[in-house]
């Protein structure tokens, strides 16, 4: 079903459909990182050095756009190696102000170098695979079959273990033998890897970026509610999060301006104060001890 | 017990800020030893282990296990060397499993790695070791204090330590199972671990120490066996302070 999907819809429910994986990706990777305790909220400057890296590669050297993405993807690797080692020694809060900064940071250095970057002006690239939605759709649900596998890798290896011991308690961890920085800084990289192959497809995807738009904060944040309000270290948690979110958020975008905006605001506030481990949390605690206890009864 | 010293603390010191919490300590401790570490509240004891485990570093002396320069090493690496600890304060990871706290010391304190199979396999004998092992699958918190307490020790000999150091894992234990505690941390001895243990108990100290160390702001004030250390002077002043009449009640 989910192959042949764009036979069945139209085109508008296509790049619905690519938008939301495209998100469903920056959730997934963003949720790799929040494993070990760390809130990035810096997303948006990885997201941008793939989108421009891909982009920029195409303008000069007209590298393909396969090629390009993946480019994009390993400068942003890189990018978190040394915002890694930098920053991932602080803790909490200190680490997440870092991120942001980071981001902002970047915005206004590709503003600064307009004759590199564009500058304000952003960049343009020709459509992706000349245009044709559903080669981009399979492109795209083929790097979040990707994320989604490695997410389960990870789940499945050592790293799970290391990565909530380090959030759960990082002193304590050390002491075990695990070395938070390495494993801190090996999630932001496999977090920063997704982030960055999003980033070069969305890129190519649009057609057209501006510093303002890939680097700002909206990216970011859209990148930690929606995870959040679908439950964190989990593997379903980000993608039903995501779901729910782009419906609210496509509602309201034709009812409604800058309402998913007050709606991401609303949903964070209201999933932290009510139901910390997400909708996922909610349906494991609340739901289903309902049907449970009937079939208790029932027996 | 053979004489090879495992252990090699070289004037250990440390300061935090103007004070000074440890100062020029030194001692050896032997291979297959139980040596307790014991003073008055706010001695230095927990330094001493947190110096040891790499927690803090000191500001100078020397640390040797085993041959290996400890001193300034991190934790994780402290731990990779050789060092397992318990907490003072129980900390186990509150959303994993008891079996999963202990694989995971498992998997990451041994050199040279083990597989996930291999780790589980041990972390479930090593629950069975220190009495857990009908609690594998529950969570920390719902097991009582002594219960948490197994969980530690299960941690720290997850990593295969050449030492052990348990911080005061015996204090708010009933009678009973002090002497499970006891029974355990002997079982373990005899298995080939040295330990070095900081407690407040008396009874146990001299139940089961070959020899005990005495600090008192941050210095080592003395040395020796059970009987030679409870019945020196210094000992006993730091204990029950200058004027002592009843001298003879001594420490233990």
């Amino acid at each position: 079903m989910i192959f042949f999907y764009p036979k069945l819809v139209d085109s508008y429910f296509l790049h619905l459909t690519i938008a939301t994986f495209l998100a469903m990706i920056l959730a997934s990777s963003w949720d790799i990182l929040a494993r070990t305790g760390q809130v990035s909220v810096g997303q948006a400057g990885l997201f941008g050095i793939g989108a421009y890296t891909s982009a920029l590669l195409y303008q000069w050297i007209h590298l393909h756009p396969i090629l390009g993405i993946l480019a994009g993807a390993i400068v942003a690797v890189i990018a978190a190696v040394g915002i890694g080692y930098l920053t991932l020694r602080l803790r909490g809060i200190y680490f997440s102000i870092t991120t942001i900064a980071f981001a902002e940071a970047l915005a206004v250095i590709w503003l600064m170098i307009p004759d590199i970057t564009g500058g304000a002006m952003g960049v343009s690239t020709p459509p992706l695979f000349g245009g044709n939605r559903e080669l981009a759709y399979y492109l795209v649900l083929a790097i979040l079959v990707l994320v989604i596998f490695v997410v389960w890798l990870i789940e499945k290896s050592r790293l799970n273990f290391a990565f909530t011991a380090i959030r759960e308690n990082e002193d304590v961890a050390n002491v075990m033998g695990i070395n938070p920085t390495r494993y801190k800084v090996l999630a932001f990289m496999i977090s920063a890897f997704f982030t960055g192959l999003a980033g070069g497809f969305y890129s190519h995807y649009n057609t057209y970026i501006i510093p303002y738009e890939v680097f700002s904060l909206n990216v970011s944040i859209a990148c930690l509610v929606m995870p959040i309000f679908g439950g964190l270290y989990t593997i379903l948690g980000p993608i039903i999060g995501t779901i729910l979110i782009k419906a609210i958020e496509e509602y309201l975008r034709v009812t409604f301006s800058y309402g998913h905006q007050i709606a991401y605001g609303l949903i964070l506030v209201v999933v932290v104060l009510f139901m910390p481990d997400g909708l996922i949390g909610l349906w494991k605690k609340r739901i289903l001890p309902l049907f449970s206890k009937k079939e208790i009864g029932e027996g | 017990m053979n004489d090879k010293i495992l252990l090699q603390v070289n004037g250990l010191s440390k300061h935090f800020g103007g004070l000074a919490a440890v100062q020029n300590v030194s001692f050896n401790i032997r291979q297959g030893e139980i040596v307790s570490l014991i003073g008055p509240n706010g001695a230095g004891k927990t330094t001493v282990f947190n110096l040891l485990s790499g927690v803090y570093h000191p500001d100078s002396g020397s640390i040797l296990l085993d041959g290996d320069d400890l001193t300034g090493k991190r934790p994780f690496e402290v731990c990779q060397k050789g060092i397992g600890r318990t907490f003072q304060i129980m900390q186990p990871f509150p959303h994993m499993t008891v079996l999963e706290n202990i694989v995971t010391s498992s998997l990451f304190g041994r050199v040279p790695k083990i597989s996930m199979r291999q780790a589980e396999k041990e972390a479930v004998e090593l629950c069975k070791l220190v009495g857990l092992g009908d609690k594998q699958n529950t969570f920390p918190r719902n097991l009582t204090t002594p219960g948490q307490k197994r969980i530690e020790i299960a941690r720290a000999l997850a990593v295969k330590p050449k030492l052990l150091l348990l911080d005061e894992v015996m204090s708010g234990l009933t009678p009973t199972e002090t002497i499970e505690a006891i029974k355990l941390v002997r079982h373990l001895r005899d298995k080939g671990t040295t330990i070095f243990l900081i407690e407040h108990v008396m009874k146990v100290v001299m139940g089961i120490s070959d020899r005990v160390f005495v600090v008192h702001h941050g210095e080592k004030i003395a040395e020796g066996t059970c009987a030679e250390v409870a019945n020196d002077p210094k000992v006993i002043k730091a204990y029950l302070g200058e004027h002592i009449e009843d001298s003879e009640e001594s420490t233990c």
